[in-house]
């Protein structure tokens, strides 16, 4: 069945990323508020006095026109929106990782306007320098309630009973807190009372709370996201590590 | 199958170049084997050379076919500077100014994790070696302006700073010549943010 010619003018959007495509070409992977994931075709964006050049930047501000009827459509006009500080510094790698994880997870062309709030508020929470841990945390938890995939922090599976902060659960993946008895054959992260109620109150200031989130958020992550893995994360460690071999050659 | 005739293997191999599509590809090998045959020869021996020659610099990393390349070995350029640079067409440009006196190092890309590029795909281990080597005082970072330009220069900032470098940025803004009304309003916006003192 053919699909339908749709065009649409100046959708606000934020552009994921872009990549290469034939001679002078690029294809951009761009987030919009009101018809999900999009790709686009943005012809001679790679010329050197294409006007694209400088606007198709991630984690700006943008709106953008398009047309076409296949799955990827034609760019017909990118403007700068503004109103957001570039993200800069270590905050950089932090929105590689939300774009990352958006690439990855959502499917195109699944309309989800609050994530796209959830998106723009994250990114100014980064812009602004603001921690970056809980912002992120923040935005996992969002994006895997506008998937579907919401997870149930604060009462356990099988007894309905409130999650108690000084007990430990085993989280059950697609499912939620399970107690220790519950639970025998021990499969799920292990994670305390304590770290579910943080993350349900995005309230990270009991002590280890922020560390134990990560750890959970993102083998929960992992299990959605089957076998593909987060580049991003992979950077960070990379660089972690770099560090401490620079510091041992300064020892000796 | 057939194997490829010689003007199909041609024609075939063109199209790696950039912008060369197909009908390009079929024009470039005709030409050079109607018009052209000595070009042709020319062409093959030099790539033949080019492509078995040409190496890193074991300094800056940039194409040579030394072991050191001839910027690298000059006693004219300030070894106490090294700039550092995404690719050797940056580093070129950046020569083309005539303002600059010190080395280089030439990272052969530039962080990307949405590319799969990382720490080590571009080599930042030999760059904090070749900055580390009791020369050189400052590190000036050249890298795009992109938010893949500015996260490599971020971390190699990170990284040196704490070793006692100094490290410097390009500065960023209006360009020469440059009329507002004309200039694109991401530019203007952080020109604005990042305005300096000119009168206290």
């Amino acid at each position: 069945m053919k699909q339908a010619r749709e065009r649409r003018e100046d959708q606000p959007a934020f552009v994921l990323h872009a990549h290469p495509y034939r001679e002078t070409s690029l294809i951009v992977e761009a987030l919009t508020a009101d018809y999900g994931r999009v790709a686009l075709v943005a012809r001679g964006a790679k010329r050197p006095r294409s006007e694209l050049r400088g606007v198709l930047q991630a984690f700006q501000p943008l709106t953008l026109s398009w047309a076409g009827a296949g799955e990827i459509k034609t760019l017909t006009r990118a403007e700068w929106r503004g109103g957001l500080p570039l993200v800069a510094g270590s905050a950089l790698l932090c929105g590689f990782y939300l774009n990352e994880l958006l690439l990855k997870m959502l499917p195109r062309e699944d309309a989800h306007p609050q994530l796209f709030r959830d998106y723009q508020s994250t990114l100014s929470k980064l812009a602004a320098g603001a921690e970056q841990a809980p912002a992120l945390r923040q935005f996992e938890v969002q994006l895997l309630a506008q998937l579907g995939y919401a997870l149930p922090l604060t009462h356990e599976v099988d007894s309905g009973l409130p999650v108690d902060p000084g007990a430990r659960y085993y989280y059950a993946f697609d499912r939620g807190p399970r107690t220790l008895a519950s639970e025998p054959e021990r499969r799920y992260p292990l994670v305390r009372g304590t770290t579910l109620l943080a993350l349900a109150q995005q309230d990270f200031s009991a002590p280890d709370a922020a560390v134990e989130a990560k750890r959970l958020m993102r083998e929960v992550l992992d299990h959605y996201l089957e076998r593909r893995t987060i580049f991003s994360r992979r950077v960070v460690r990379d660089i972690q590590a770099l560090d401490e071999i620079a510091d041992e050659d300064d020892d000796s | 199958m057939e194997p490829l005739s010689s003007l199909e293997e041609l024609t075939q191999a063109l199209r790696c170049l950039p912008s060369v599509g197909p009908k390009a590809a079929q024009r470039m090998a005709l030409h050079l084997l109607q018009h052209d045959r000595e070009g042709a020869q020319r062409l093959a021996l030099a790539l033949e050379a080019a492509a078995r020659g040409v190496r890193h610099c074991q300094r800056c990393n940039t194409f040579t076919e030394d072991e050191i390349c001839t910027l690298c070995r000059s006693s004219k350029r300030d070894a106490t500077l090294l700039c550092v640079v995404e690719t050797p067409a940056d580093l070129m440009m950046v020569e083309h100014t005539q303002a600059y006196a010190g080395l280089y190092f030439v990272l052969m890309g530039r962080l990307s994790p949405l590319d799969g590029i990382g720490p080590k795909e571009i080599r930042l281990d030999r760059l904090l070696k070749r900055a580390l080597d009791g020369a050189v005082r400052e590190v000036v970072l050249a890298t795009n302006f992109t938010n893949e330009g500015e996260a490599t220069a971020h971390y190699i900032a990170e990284l040196l700073a704490a070793r006692k470098l100094k490290v410097t940025r390009l500065a960023r803004g209006v360009p020469v010549g440059g009329e507002l009304e004309y200039v694109d309003s991401g530019t203007l916006a952080q020109a604005l943010r990042e305005r300096r003192l000119l009168a206290n």
